[in-house]
């Protein structure tokens, strides 16, 4: 029964699935056409993916983080049910011989590092490959590094504290929420980039949001990673 | 190289859901990501190729490692 069960999952799949492989409709090419040939003038990123996810389908991508908020809040609820807090990292023998020296040392030299990368994925996403959600996980593993890197525990950094990745999370929510007002104001459409409505080609909206998602996705996730480490009620 | 790496994938999809200990499962569901991760790259989507390696290789790994760990010690078992 219990390899039956895969097998049977399998099969309903390629049932699903054969119908979209043995169909020869051709491909609809007008979008793509248009965002080649508008896209960078439209919105002002290079990186076409984000011109699509911030610049057409904000709206989508609004829906996408607020999903992924309410998912990282239910998480994070139960987590705190289960008795998951800070983790001791050092105080008792096993946690001690869990967390080697070379852990240490190798996570708290590798943390800035990753961190840099994420930042720069973030910040950099309307040009190169990346955007908010990649650097925002790119930035929470440096944050799971630096807390597992520090010697004297999560609380000794101010960026792996708890209550500092709180206010990082529901600040930049509240302003991700915020920003399809701008528009709003500037020129009767929601969601429009107001620097674009006044003259401006360079894609500073679409930066902003990449940082603020980034912010926000790497804040929840870091913040979720080290509650995990700390391995619940015993 | 990209129908090598699809029947690669097969394979470790296959392990995944028929390893008899899970957590050799959650060792082949991170290599599938990371080899996902490369056949994206190739097909030049290298977005999607930077999203799978950070979170199918990276965050779910460690998410998986953890909820296992979490599991044991519930039940007691090693």
């Amino acid at each position: 029964m219990r390899k039956l069960l895969p097998l049977g999952t399998l099969g309903v799949f390629a049932l699903i699935l054969l119908p979209v492989f043995l169909l020869d409709s051709p491909w609809p090419l007008e979008p793509r056409d248009y965002l080649e040939a508008r896209g960078v003038e439209e919105t002002g990123a290079v990186n076409l993916v984000s011109s699509l996810y911030l610049g057409y389908r904000a709206l989508d991508t609004l829906g996408e983080t607020l999903v992924l908020l309410v998912a990282l809040g239910g998480t994070i609820s139960i987590l705190k049910k289960e008795g998951f807090g800070l983790p001791d990292l050092g105080s008792t023998p096993s946690a001690r011989l869990r967390r080697t020296g070379l852990l240490r040392s190798v996570t708290g030299k590798l943390g800035p590092v990753v961190l840099l990368f994420g930042l720069y994925l973030m910040a950099f996403g309307h040009l190169s490959p990346g955007g908010g959600f990649q650097g925002g996980v790119v930035v929470a593993s440096g944050i799971i590094f630096l807390a597992l890197g520090s010697p004297a525990g999560p609380e000794a950094l101010p960026l792996t504290r708890p209550k500092v990745l709180g206010l990082l999370e529901n600040l930049s929510s509240l302003i991700l929420v915020c920003t399809p007002l701008f528009g709003f104001f500037s020129q009767q459409v929601f969601f429009a980039d107001p620097l674009r409505g006044a003259g401006s080609s360079h894609p500073w909206f679409i930066i902003l949001l990449n940082s603020l998602i980034g912010l926000k996705v790497g804040a929840g996730i870091g913040y979720m990673g080290i509650l995990m480490l700390s391995g619940g009620r015993r | 190289m990209t129908t090598l790496i699809l029947l690669l994938l097969v394979a470790l999809g296959g392990y995944t859901m028929f390893s008899p200990r899970l957590i050799r499962g959650v060792w082949a569901l991170s290599a599938f990501s990371l080899l996902s991760a490369l056949l994206f790259y190739l097909l030049r989507a290298p977005d999607v190729a930077i999203t799978e390696a950070a979170v199918g290789a990276g965050v779910s790994t460690l998410i998986y490692l953890w909820a296992l760990k979490a599991l044991d010690k519930k039940d007691g078992e090693p």
